[in-house]
């Protein structure tokens, strides 16, 4: 198992490495001169100015020394400071992670709740109606798009029914969002569920069980349910990244104010150094959840447990 | 689907289609798929008004009447909008699963082929580009090249890569493990010979499901794009940005938001129903 | 006696086609009854309607008495486990993968209120014992994939025996398992019918474990009994045809082989193979090695057919594979009439390796799906010959003339094809490329007994008539026997003895080539067997010594 997790972490380490090397070159990219762009926006900058910020970004140095220096940054905790304002853009990611780390995990504990029984019920009634129904509501619940679904809880809830606030970032403004991201994820779980539990009951050792006269719920909840949900489990690693990409779109719509709408914003106004900062985060972030997944993973499954 | 029924050869094609139709999620998905390329063909000869006409009608008035789904906030024909609409639409699916679909099968199949360091180079990168999820990928190539459709388009398109990459490649070892294939091998065949004549044909069903369920996401995510005003700029009848304008007036005219909404989730969900329908009627597993 | 079980007139079917019609046997406390059947003969349908584990679509009539109670009747429930155990065919998927091997074994015990917590932990691991399981105490807290495939099927017996039950039905137990541990298991299965006097219902496709077990003998056929009766009177006089064509299509390992190898050139000189496997870590290439191909040197002489036998992981097959250049060797040659095959690349192995062709075990994946079967037989011609299309089409045609298939077959793609025909495509391929070597890796072992007859016999006569070589590799030694001329016995990646067929089964030198034979299931109820005799890990496997003319043992 130590094994196992090893590989996993020299993997994701492999990859945030990978990710500050796509982020430092990203700049150079961008079609023109970067800091122009950057300035394009605000009047009155002169080309002191510019010529300034192009020697404090290193921009003016060749890309393995920007490199170097971005790293030696890095591993200081220096993250740049942004175009706008010219606040350390490190703080103003952890201002709002916590509001983003906040709403994926409430997505994530609607979408399991609600699509894991689905899935297992659906399984269970195989062929039936109940079935077909419970996979007709799951493909259209995959089918819309997450943007709608919130524009249009957010009609119901916030503005006709009033039950609701449209925006802001208390207990009551989660709720929304959350649904919102929740709800698109639980068909995909409520469908991988399903899959994974009907391959399971065909197997001989649930014909094994039932051979041996067990009661049908034992053999449910013991031998199908704990083999059925692993393969869910390492989709959980997958599904938390979807969720956080989701987030990007999910608080634009109801204002909830995480690094998703901070990262638009910078987009929009070119603040590169935001949006380095976000993608970094990013993949740290979805390589740390992957990373606790499989170490979920590893002491549920008893073949790689114990190896 | 086409290439499907080819693939699985003059013989056997009448079999395939006959089981697609007569699986119900096959059938209602081909049934929506075609309904969008007859309006994607024909808009012209089928819309009432010029979509970017502003003051057409009134503005915002309700669906009926001379306006079947209404108004705008500009006064424009919201049925002319969303047929021109659904020909932006599947050009997007087409051209970001294409880049998607073409790529990841050149990845997938090299790595799978040639084995030793080229594949582990091919399939270590692929594993961390997947590990970014495409919203990363597809972000981060807007933040690069700036807001528009196309660039949007080629963002998603190639967010989808490591997907296709993946699933090509698994299911490409998988066939070059078969006795068939290495009885070609033993038979003298070439490398040129072995990809086109064995492999490809062998791995095209299983891709050929991934990118119609591709086309779906593909939708998604650019009008996901769209919607963030990181995609379609103005004046596209892009359904996503569609959807973006009807926030200011949710309340004074509804339709706005829900027409283009049905529109983006009719769609994806024809490609999705279709994509498990040809996944049903091609593997022999689930048939019956 | 008063039969334990009594069915009469069992029927199954889904919709209106039927699987099973008109089954009726008794089955004696004590006695084993043997179900023997080609695939699709509905024996495992019975078994399941016993069970009344059938698939939902699936109904049963018929009465079968068991206890008092008709177990077919709607809504009666089968006793399952208490009454009737059921063991499946594949040890390895019948155990749930992320239990202990104790919650498995005891969970039943309790469920059924049979005894508390400490009693059922007790029992479990007296019967753990009883299995011939070593160290029973410390398997309880195993799971599934820390045993073997034998100790496995094991452990499922001890599991349905816990529950005692008075009637177990065993389906194709032993198939999956190698011969020497498919031995064990048949001992412990008859022992425990001794024993405890249950009744044992064998189903199987093997007339060599019938012959070694069962009492009484049903006959299955597409659904119908062919015949049923004392196994006895059924092995010295069969009633039915198919009963006849069935133990006439079998191999015996006790026949008389005259084939003593020819003397011929070397064809094929095999020298100081070795080949070690890697298992790969994720990042890095380290992980356990496991030495499949230990320095194994052997010759081939035209126009024979040596067989390459042993156990799974002998590494039999890997040395197929790296004569025919399919997986590399990590040193020594592969001498075909002179030139180093291993030290070929590119172009030269390319044109090279058509002179060396595979038949391969599986007959389903053996064939492109998405090509004609006739352009799977003329792919070496497309490749190496010059032949214009009509001449192709005329070779294609006489290819498939010669194994059997007709012409007009060869516009039709493989799904349209039975196991056995595919098998004959598959050889017309191999014949195709002209080769002068043919390396047949368990090309029978997929097909029902009567259909690996016929190919069988068709390889042979290939052979003569094309005037082939032939490497056969099986794990069935009644195969090998009817078919080589030479024998090399494999085992851990080493060829432990190598000699004339008749030689090495009349007198074998080699203890492990002994055992084989010994443990080997022979479809003669008559031949009386002793005690088997345990398999030592101990014997030779040091270089080969010639004991005999021609004849080569491990010192």
């Amino acid at each position: 198992m130590w094994r196992f997790l090893g590989t996993r972490i020299a993997m994701g380490a492999f990859t945030i490495w990978i990710t500050t090397i796509l982020v430092t070159l990203l700049i150079h990219a961008v079609p023109g001169d970067p800091v122009q762009i950057m300035y394009a926006q605000s009047q009155g900058t002169t080309p002191e100015q510019i010529e300034e910020v192009r020697r404090s970004l290193g921009l003016d140095r060749p890309i393995p020394v920007q490199y170097v220096m971005y790293m030696e940054r890095l591993l200081q905790g220096d993250l740049g400071a942004t175009i706008r304002g010219g606040q350390p853009v490190l703080e103003v990611i952890l201002q709002r992670l916590p509001n983003t780390l906040l709403l994926a995990c409430a997505a994530m504990f609607i979408a399991i709740v609600i699509g894991v029984p689905i899935g297992f019920l659906a399984a269970y009634r195989e062929g039936t109606l109940t079935d077909i129904a419970l996979m007709i509501v799951a493909i259209a619940g995959i089918s819309m798009p997450h943007f709608w679904l919130g524009l249009m809880l957010l009609f119901f809830f916030a503005l006709e029914l009033g039950w609701l606030p449209v925006s802001g970032n208390g207990w009551l403004n989660l709720i929304l969002p959350a649904l919102t991201l929740g709800l698109s994820n639980a068909a995909i779980f409520a469908r991988l569920t399903r899959s994974s539990m009907i391959d399971v009951m065909s197997q001989d050792y649930v014909q094994t069980a039932f051979a041996k006269g067990l009661p049908k719920a034992l053999v449910l909840r013991r031998h199908v349910l704990r083999a059925g949900l692993l393969p869910v489990v390492t989709m959980m690693g997958l599904q938390f990244a979807f969720m956080m990409g989701g987030a990007i779109v999910v608080e634009n719509i109801f204002s909830w104010n995480g690094v998703g709408r901070m990262a638009v914003e910078a987009i929009f106004q070119r603040d590169y150094p935001i949006i380095q900062g976000f993608i970094l985060t990013f993949s740290v972030v979805v390589v740390c959840v992957a990373i606790a997944i499989d170490a979920l993973y590893a002491v549920l499954d008893p073949r790689i447990r114990r190896s | 689907m086409s290439a499907a029924t080819h693939q699985d050869g003059p013989k056997a094609a009448p079999g395939f289609l006959r089981r697609l139709l007569s699986s119900p999620s096959g059938a209602i998905g081909l049934a929506i798929v075609f309904l969008l390329i007859f309006c994607a063909l024909f808009a012209e000869m089928l819309a009432p008004y010029n979509p970017t006409k502003m003051g057409a009608g009134g503005r915002f008035l309700p669906p009926g009447g001379d306006h079947l789904l209404g108004t705008d906030e500009f006064g424009r024909d919201m049925f002319s909008r969303i047929l021109f609409g659904s020909r932006i639409t599947l050009l997007i699916g087409a051209v970001a699963v294409g880049i998607s679909l073409t790529i990841g099968l050149a990845v997938g199949m090299i790595a799978a082929f040639r084995r030793g360091w080229i594949e582990a180079i091919l399939m270590r990168s692929t594993d961390v580009l997947f590990s970014f999820t495409e919203t990363l990928i597809a972000l981060s190539f807007v933040a690069v090249l700036g807001p528009s459709l196309q660039n949007a388009v080629i963002a998603v398109g190639v967010a989808g890569i490591p997907f296709y990459a993946r699933t090509c490649y698994a299911a490409a070892l998988v066939e070059t493990a078969k006795p068939y294939f290495e009885a070609s091998i033993s038979a003298g065949a070439g490398p040129t010979r072995l990809v086109l004549v064995h492999l490809l044909p062998n791995v095209l069903p299983t891709m050929i499901v991934v990118a119609t369920l591709g086309v779906s996401t593909a939708i998604l995510a650019a009008a996901g794009l769209s919607f963030l005003g990181l995609g379609a700029q103005p004046p596209t009848s892009e359904w996503g940005y569609m959807l973006a304008g009807s926030r200011d007036y949710i309340n004074r005219a509804p339709w706005l938001m829900t027409i283009p909404g049905i529109a983006i989730a009719m769609t994806v969900l024809g490609f999705n129903l279709l994509g498990d329908g040809l996944r049903s009627s091609l593997d022999p597993v689930e048939r019956k | 006696m008063n039969a334990l079980l009594s069915v009469k007139n069992l029927s199954v079917s889904i919709g209106d086609k039927a699987l099973v019609e008109g089954i009726s046997f008794d089955l004696a406390p004590g006695e084993v009854l043997s179900i023997v059947g080609e695939s699709g003969s509905g024996k495992s349908m019975t078994a399941k309607a016993l069970m009344g584990l059938l698939p939902p679509m699936a109904s049963a009539t018929g009465t079968a008495m068991f206890d008092g109670a008709n177990l077919l009747a709607p809504h009666s429930k089968t006793p399952r486990g208490t009454g009737i155990g059921l063991i499946f065919q594949e040890p390895m998927t019948a155990l749930t993968p992320v239990l202990t091997i104790g919650l498995q074994l005891t969970e039943a015990l309790e469920s059924h209120g049979l005894c508390s917590k400490d009693e059922a932990r007790r029992r479990a691991v007296d019967m753990l014992d009883r299995v011939g399981i070593p160290d029973p105490a410390a398997r309880m807290r195993q799971y599934p994939h820390e045993l073997s495939g034998g100790m496995r099927q094991r452990v499922v017996i001890a599991m349905m025996m816990l529950l005692g039950p008075r009637v177990l039905i065993a389906d194709e137990p032993t198939t999956a398992l190698d011969v020497t541990v498919q031995a064990q298991i048949l001992d412990l299965l008859k022992e425990i019918v001794r024993e405890t006097q249950i009744g044992l219902i064998l189903i199987t496709h093997d007339m060599g474990v019938v012959a070694e077990m069962a009492d009484h003998v049903l006959v299955m056929k597409a659904g119908k009994a062919e015949e049923l009766g004392p196994v006895r009177d059924l092995f010295a006089s069969p009633a039915a045809v198919y009963t006849r064509d069935l133990l006439e299509a079998v191999p015996r390992i006790d026949a008389v082989s005259t084939r003593s190898g020819l003397d011929t050139q070397t064809l094929l000189s095999v020298r100081n193979i070795t080949k070690t496997f890697q298992t790969r870590g994720a990042l890095f290439k380290s992980g356990a090695a496991h030495r499949a191909l230990d320095d194994v040197s052997f010759e081939v002489r035209r126009g024979e057919t040596l067989a390459l036998v042993g156990e799974s992981g002998s590494g039999k097959t890997t040395l197929g594979r790296v004569i025919a250049r399919l997986t590399a060797a990590d040193a020594g040659q592969v001498m075909l009439e002179g030139t180093d095959l291993t030290g070929l690349n590119g172009r030269d192995l390319q044109t090279r390796r058509r002179a060396v062709q595979m038949v391969f075990q599986d007959p389903y994946a053996s064939l492109d799906p998405r090509q004609t079967v006739g352009r799977t037989i003329a792919e070496p011609m497309i490749i190496h010959d010059t032949l214009t299309k009509t001449e192709r089409t005329q070779r294609v045609e006489s290819l498939l003339d010669k194994v059997g298939l007709s012409a007009d077959m060869a516009q039709r793609y493989p799904h349209e094809f039975s196991g056995g025909q595919r098998q004959r495509i598959a050889i017309a391929r191999a014949m195709a490329a002209r080769p002068t070597l043919v390396i047949a890796d368990e090309p029978t072992s997929a097909l029902d007994v009567s259909i690996q007859a016929r190919v069988l016999d068709l390889l042979e006569g290939l052979k003569q008539s094309e005037d082939l070589t032939m490497l056969f590799i099986s794990h069935d030694l009644a195969v090998v026997r009817q078919i080589a001329d030479r024998v090399a016995v494999m085992r851990n990646g080493r060829i432990l003895e190598l000699g004339p067929a008749s030689a090495l089964f009349a007198a074998p030198k080699h203890p492990y080539t002994r055992a084989l034979i010994d443990v080997a299931p022979v479809p003669d109820p008559a031949r009386k067997r002793g005690k088997r005799p345990v398999l030592r890990g101990d014997y030779p496997t040091g270089p080969l010594r010639e004991a005999d003319v021609g004849h080569w043992v491990a010192t």
